[in-house]
């Protein structure tokens, strides 16, 4: 099959068994060494706010203290940069480093969820001149947002009257690391780094003392180190999941194959390991449209995909609270699991709420495909004026 | 160590489809013999007439499979696999008729063909001796992609398409008895023969020649 379609002189020879299991090999490393890099470049932006000092970051936080106001930014910032696994990373960071509160990063982890269903909205798009496909991809990236938009609606104002998710989320945290202090006391009060928490200080370490070599100090010191930390997050992020997309392209493609025709369980099954190994949400979101936009994957087959890939994207979170000091990290990254894993049980389980988002999306869709400014419309409404709006309105209540 | 040869961009997905393909040529093979036995070698119609249509289903379902994991497939691993992947999409769509003109054939038992009626009637036995012989050739060349043999077997195929023309066109010159139902096995004969035909040409010609693999003798 290789080749079929060129001269046989043209026709490159196939890498032999050991070449593959080597490629194999060396990208298998290659994602270790960028996962050490990420966590770093956490270290990193959690340290270099902490550098700048307790006003400084005060300062910078200040607008998102409005609950509103932090999904607005969240939202923003993740149609920004196109991936919430950077945006979650970064408030991971943040909260780590002890310059966001959890209270304050839980609305921002929502938003985040919404900002990055734009990626399969924008690839659904490229359909747009063939009616019925344009109609199927469009349901299948809207469904999606849909589902966030509906979590949101219905948890973020369960969260700011009871706080039921950071609460959830403190509680799995103490249950993971024990209570807070309890470590330190267990050691006879000495503090107790894992192993790889001591290899991302010392880079993180050996980093700060280069650039002080280079005659930065202060907070010339703090935002180099902020502004080389967000590259760093963002180009780990991308190559990790470039990578582990080429490693797991077989067994994802395999897992696809399968799962057309399934419903439930499996597509959410397959959409947790699919994503948690992509490392993107949008990746296997973004897959899915063209498999519904040629009609071989049903939009009530596609949806547990899609819930399956909310969830499984949390593991980059989590990953990341692994390169921060505070117990705060790993809280709003078990926070971002919460809230998914709460609007799957809320919306998949009973059929007439699982039909809530399918249906709005259909809705959307029909109106997209008879007048392309719906499309405009609710890319711009939704991603860019809405979020825009909340921020300059809710940013200065404080 | 089993679970790295899983990983890679290569993996075993195209050998799937590969090997479904392959099952499509050998189905080909089966129901051509199934229909060409009943018209011309004296099977009963009614013995072969479940199997040849399970068959036919068999070959309509795994064409479609081979489609849903070749969008999978592209979705997946984008543009550097579409070539193979069109390649792929044409040849599934000879293969499936195959199955077509395995039936049409079958629906002439319903009329009969009279083998002693002339030498081409009579002709008509070797040559789907030949045809089920190239079909198991056709698989066995594209299991192996062999290049070198290919073209051999195109000018072989070229052959038999003018053998069947030629008995067409005499066939219809003929007049004082039915010819037809021999005119109708001819033509669903060079059909069947012209989509192996279409097949083997993907191991020797670029994408966009495809199935133009007889281009030079129409020329002439």
């Amino acid at each position: 099959m290789n080749g079929i379609a060129t001269a046989p002189s043209e026709r490159p020879e196939p890498p032999t068994q050991l070449q593959r299991t080597l490629g194999v090999l060396l990208r298998v490393a290659l994602v270790l060494l960028l996962l050490y890099f990420f966590l770093v470049a956490i270290q990193m932006m959690g340290g270099s706010i902490k550098m700048m000092g307790k006003d400084a970051s005060e300062g910078l936080f200040a607008g998102v203290n409005n609950p509103f106001a932090g999904l607005a930014v969240g939202i923003l910032a993740t149609v920004l940069v196109q991936s919430s696994s950077t945006t979650t990373s970064t408030i991971v960071a943040l909260v780590g480093g002890g310059s966001l509160t959890v209270e304050q990063a839980v609305p921002m982890i929502m938003g985040a969820n919404i900002g990055t269903t734009i990626t399969n909205t924008l690839v659904s798009i490229g359909h747009i001149r063939k009616s019925m496909s344009f109609r199927r991809a469009f349901a299948a990236a809207t469904v999606h947002d849909f589902f966030n938009l509906l979590c949101v609606i219905v948890l973020l104002p369960l969260e700011i009257a009871f706080g039921f998710l950071a609460h959830s989320a403190e509680w799995l945290t103490s249950l993971i690391l024990g209570a807070p202090g309890a470590e330190s006391a267990a050691h006879g009060g000495v503090h107790y780094d894992s192993p790889i928490k001591v290899a991302v200080k010392t880079a993180f370490k050996a980093l700060q003392g280069l650039l002080q070599d280079f005659g930065f100090e202060g907070t010339s010191l703090a935002v180099a180190i902020l502004v080389i930390g967000i590259a760093l997050t963002f180009t780990c992020l991308i190559l990790i999941t470039k990578n582990m997309r080429t490693l797991v392209s077989g067994p994802l493609e395999h897992a696809l194959n399968r799962s057309l025709g399934k419903s439930g369980l499996i597509g959410i099954v397959i959409g947790i390991l699919v994503t948690a190994a992509v490392q993107s949400s949008s990746i296997t979101t973004s897959l899915l449209v063209p498999l519904c936009a040629a009609g071989i994957l049903s939009l009530e087959n596609a949806f547990p995909i899609m819930l399956g890939a909310n969830i499984g994207t949390t593991i980059t979170a989590m990953l990341a609270s692994l390169g921060t000091d505070e117990r705060g990290g790993l809280t709003i990254a078990l926070v971002h699991l919460c809230f998914n894993l709460c609007g799957v049980l809320l919306f998949y389980p009973i059929k007439r709420l699982r039909r809530i988002p399918i249906q709005a999306a259909r809705f959307l869709a029909n109106k997209a495909s008879e007048n392309p400014f719906w499309v405009l419309g609710y890319v711009a409404g939704v991603f860019i004026v809405m979020p825009l709006l909340g921020w300059w309105a809710f940013g200065k209540l404080q | 160590m089993h679970w790295l040869h899983r990983l890679g961009p290569e993996a075993q997905s195209l050998n799937e489809i590969h090997s479904k393909f392959l099952q499509m040529i050998q189905d080909g093979r089966h129901i051509f013999d199934a229909a060409a036995n009943a018209l011309l070698g004296g099977t009963s119609p009614q013995v072969i007439r479940n199997d040849l249509f399970e068959t036919d289903r068999r070959i309509n379902r795994t064409e479609q499979e081979i489609r849903r994991q070749i969008v999978v497939h592209g979705s997946i691993h984008g543009a550097a696999t579409f070539p193979a992947l069109l390649v792929m999409m044409s040849l599934v769509k000879d293969a499936e008729r195959i199955g077509d003109y395995a039936k049409n054939i079958f629906d002439l038992t319903k009329v009969g063909l009279d083998l002693e009626a002339g030498p081409r009637e009579a002709a008509l036995v070797p040559l789907k001796d030949k045809i089920s012989k190239l079909l198991v050739r056709a698989h066995g060349l594209f299991e192996r992609q062999d290049t070198a043999k290919a073209r051999e077997f195109l000018s072989e195929v070229v052959e038999l398409e003018d053998e069947c023309d030629a008995a067409v066109e005499e066939l219809l010159r003929l007049s004082g008895r039915n010819t037809s139902p021999a005119v109708l096995t001819y033509r669903y004969f060079k059909r069947v023969i012209s989509h192996i035909g279409n097949v083997v040409t993907s191991l020797v010609v670029p994408l966009d020649k495809l199935d133009y693999f007889d281009e030079p003798r129409d020329k002439q």
